[in-house]
């Protein structure tokens, strides 16, 4: 046993946290109506661009799922001069990586090269942007590849879990109630033509936001930006389709995965939107939940009882409400308690509130996470690609951080009580049926329903 | 040539000390390794390292369980540990306040782990490991074929026969007698080398660093067991896999040099013009254009002891791996007798040095770089030698490089759709 000096003896008294200053940021638009943001950062020798289109998987009518983001996928499949590979080729003599998917709430176009190169490859993501040629050939390449992963989605129960979780929670006319990769009988039903008019309908400057981040000459960016996106012209972008409200939805809900040595556990139940003036509030209150290691769902599944290797929750705050999800992969055995575990610590989200110190823990960590998104081009690009996507204002970091600073215990207590109620959740395991189901009775939960790996009910 | 600024210092006790300032962001980073993997455990204890990562997190004297998790989040720092067969290594990210924090706990855990650690908080973490292990390998698709690929290519004396997850009986027989062995033999200041990056004065740091560590006592570097000869396959190898998937995946392994040997970053290039991206051999040819397969890769998985060459691809519905497996060994036979062309060369070399600036945009990252080189080379000033070897590589020296490794005898593993449980 070594004897251990006085200076380690005692915890090192910790200074007050650093205030989060975002980087300086430069917006205007181009004369086609792009707005632009340029936030110079000069640590490594890179520049990191993000270009937001306010039109995602989230308009996708639910019989069509999959579209928005194979138009993503299919304008770097040949585009300008170049044909598929001729692009593919060009990006990787200059060091470039180009992006192009969709969320539920925006298409992306992300691209990330040395600054010695940028220029040219941004060329290229004009190219990509502008003038893709869409061809047969290389659609019916790109649509059976897509068609294949959605199948290879099976292999994954998390990949599943996700799928089942959004169709229970937003129900069958929802178009978050669907992957935004799409599922096989859905993408079967697209065309070139909807691609095209996809691209043409949404993919226009007056409805887009640009982010460059990093290491880059302003002067210089900002004239071949005028030059490169002279060719891309406005036009009115069709209306987005109003989502249906809640569906109700079962309490618990199995896909079967016979023999599986874990079961992946998900508890959904609905949460809020990007614009909710509780997001705040509420993620401060996953901070406490399930939103970092000493989180009580963590510390209860992982470290106290041994479940897992990790338990989670999070709010997904898109454009319209989104869900709120807890999450864990648990020995299959271990499936009853871990559920029981886990409604246990939603109720005692109202039952136990939130202490001083986890109310403290929660702004500190989200501030700091705030900070380290910032200490990127990557990260910077992200920020404020999603400050351009939900047309926020530029200074949402620093407004972020003072509504966490303004959130009070009882804020926390009425959120709580509003947004985690374990009744309300429903349970969503793809695990070993027979295996789980005699321990999730006893817990008394009614009947699952069996659910299939795409998300229909059997 | 571009250059990562630091610092470096011995302590009396043998602890490597690396600064790295940054003040572009209000953060810190404590970045520290130790030279122990899995490849420095024994048959019947695999697993061992891995598992001594986690425990590393159950508390020390001053700091008992759960403090060093719970200090630091409370102030919006994270951290974790990760395991390989050639090293171990455990980080502290958070605001600039946090560094003096970040060593104490670093520091109390390396002077006082054996002390207080306790049967029950092993069997916590042997439980969170075995899930870790079916998260990772049993319940993940093509999970398997990781797990039996190094236990193929390598001899059951050889340190990379084992995977750094440990079987599930070894991780079930550890004792906290064997975690004091471990802890007793490899976790000394002079088996270690400590990265502080970020927003600190570098006086300021070296004087924290020295409270901290400076008191601990100096003991020798470990005894390594001798290095082990080359592994050789002596024929090719078959195997055929069954698993929770649906389309059938076919890997082909070979051995290669080590890490920084000759050849090393020549197949790096080689694996980059055959599956890196796009525009690489063998997506397109077997995705792009005779459309047979879903995905391609192929990579040079560089390690100490001996490295192996990876290349496969993953059957389209439709098509078996017989003509995978034809169509791959084509693509590698070309490339084996004509080398890479100009324009892929350079493409390949492009991409590289383009990827390694981009991995410096994040502290933690040139943290953990500069760590890797002084573990690797002794000397943290690595990042001109690791260029040039990319910048030397020729069109003659990826062919030639690439004939040699792929002379060798291999192994072919098949993952095939279990027909019950698909």
């Amino acid at each position: 046993m070594i004897a251990t000096p006085d200076t380690m003896a005692t915890a090192p008294v910790v200074g007050p946290l650093p205030t989060v200053i975002p980087p300086q940021a430069t917006r205007f638009a181009l004369e086609n109506g792009l707005e632009v943001v340029l936030v110079p950062r000069q640590v490594a020798p890179i520049v990191s661009a993000a270009l937001m289109i306010r039109s995602g998987a989230g308009i996708d009518s639910p019989e069509k799922a999959g579209l928005a983001s194979l138009t993503a996928e299919m304008l770097d499949e040949g585009a300008g001069g170049r044909d598929a590979l001729g692009i593919a080729e060009e990006l990787e003599r200059l060091g470039a990586d180009l992006w192009l998917g969709s969320g539920r709430d925006g298409s992306q176009l992300s691209l990330q090269s040395p600054r010695e190169t940028f220029a040219e490859a941004l060329d290229i993501a004009a190219d990509v942007l502008i003038r893709p040629r869409l061809g047969a050939g290389d659609w019916e390449r790109v649509v059976s590849d897509r068609r294949t992963a959605c199948a290879q989605r099976r292999d994954q129960p998390e990949a599943v879990v996700s799928v089942v979780s959004d169709r229970v929670l937003f129900g069958d006319d929802h178009p978050y109630g669907r992957p935004a990769e799409g599922l096989e009988r859905t993408i079967d039903r697209l065309t070139l033509d909807d691609v095209r008019a996809f691209h043409t309908g949404h993919w226009r400057p007056n409805h887009a936001f640009l982010v460059v981040a990093g290491d880059f000459d302003e002067t210089a960016l900002r004239a071949r930006l005028d030059s490169v996106f002279a060719a891309w012209r406005p036009a009115p972008v069709p209306a987005s389709p109003t989502p249906p409200p809640w569906p109700t939805r079962p309490r618990l809900v199995i896909v079967d995965r016979p023999g599986a040595p874990q079961s992946v556990v998900r508890l959904v139940a609905p949460g809020t939107n990007r614009l909710s003036i509780d997001r705040s509030g509420l993620a401060m209150l996953n901070a406490i939940l399930g939103g970092s290691f000493t989180s009580r769902l963590n510390f209860n599944l992982r470290e106290k009882n041994g479940f897992t290797y990790g338990a989670s929750s999070s709010f997904a705050f898109l454009h319209h409400p989104g869900s709120f999800a807890a999450r864990a992969a648990v020995f299959a055995e271990s499936t009853a308690p871990a559920v029981r575990e886990m409604l246990a610590e939603l109720a005692g989200l109202r039952e136990r509130p939130a202490t001083a110190e986890e109310h403290a823990k929660a702004r500190a960590t989200l501030l700091m996470r705030v900070a380290e998104g910032l200490s990127t081009t990557g990260g910077i690009a992200a920020t404020f690609g999603e400050i351009g996507l939900y047309d926020l204002p530029l200074d949402e970091p620093l407004r972020f951080a003072a509504a966490l600073e303004r959130t009070t215990a009882d804020d926390l207590r009425a959120l709580a009580v509003r947004y985690v109620d374990p009744d309300a959740a429903s349970i969503v395991i793809v695990g070993d049926r027979a295996a789980i189901e005699p321990g999730l009775r006893e817990l008394g939960l009614p009947a699952a329903v069996i659910y299939d790996t795409d998300g229909e009910r059997l | 040539m571009l250059k990562i600024q630091f610092d470096t210092f011995t302590l009396a006790n043998g602890l490597t000390v690396i600064l790295h300032p940054d003040r572009s962001s209000p953060l810190v980073a404590v970045d520290l390794w130790y030279h122990v993997g899995s490849k420095d455990e024994s048959p019947g204890r695999t697993g061992f390292a891995h598992l001594f990562e986690h425990l590393m997190f159950m508390g020390s004297r001053n700091a008992p369980y759960p403090a060093f998790d719970a200090i630091m989040e409370a102030w919006g720092g994270h951290n974790n540990g990760t395991t390989s067969n050639d090293r171990t290594n455990y980080y502290e990210i958070g605001p600039r306040n946090l560094l003096e924090t970040f060593l104490w706990l670093e520091a109390d855990r390396l002077a006082t782990l054996p002390d207080v650690i306790t049967e029950e908080e092993l069997e916590k973490q042997r439980k969170v490991v075995l899930n870790e292990r079916r998260q990772s390998y049993e319940n993940r698709p093509y999970g398997r074929a990781e797990l039996a690929i190094s236990e193929a290519m390598y001899p059951p004396d050889h340190p990379y026969h084992w995977p750094t997850i440990g079987s599930h009986a070894d991780v079930e027989a550890a004792t906290v007698a064997d975690v004091r062995a471990f802890f007793d033999r490899f976790y000394r200041p002079s088996n270690a080398s400590l990265v502080v990056a970020g927003d600190f004065e570098p006086a300021a740091g070296r004087a924290l660093v020295e409270r901290y560590f400076g008191w601990l006592p100096r003991r020798d570097p470990p005894v390594r067991a001798p290095r082990p000869p080359d592994p050789r396959l002596h024929a090719d190898v078959e195997m055929t896999l069954t698993d929770r998937v649906q389309l059938p995946r076919l890997r082909l392994a070979w051995h290669a040099p080590a890490l920084f040997a000759p050849d090393d970053a020549d197949l790096d290039l080689a694996a980059h013009v055959l599956g890196g991206g796009k525009s690489s051999r063998l997506y397109r040819t077997l995705v792009f254009e005779q459309r047979i397969a879903q995905d391609v890769f192929a990579y040079q998985g560089s390690q100490i002891l001996g490295s192996l060459f990876q290349a496969g691809a993953t059957a389209k519905p439709g098509h078996d791996l017989d003509e995978i497996g034809a169509a791959v060994d084509a693509v590698l036979a070309r490339f084996a007798a004509e080398g890479p062309t100009e324009a892929e060369l350079e493409r390949a070399r492009n991409t590289h040095l383009a990827d390694f600036y981009k991995g410096l945009d994040y502290l933690q990252t040139r943290a953990d770089l500069l760590n890797h080189y002084q573990h690797l080379l002794g000397n943290p000033d690595g990042v001109g030698r690791d260029l040039a070897r990319y910048d030397q590589a020729t069109r003659e020296s990826v062919r030639a490089a690439f004939g040699r490794a792929l002379g060798g005898k291999r192994l072919a593993l098949r993952t095939v759709p279990d027909p019950v449980a698909a």
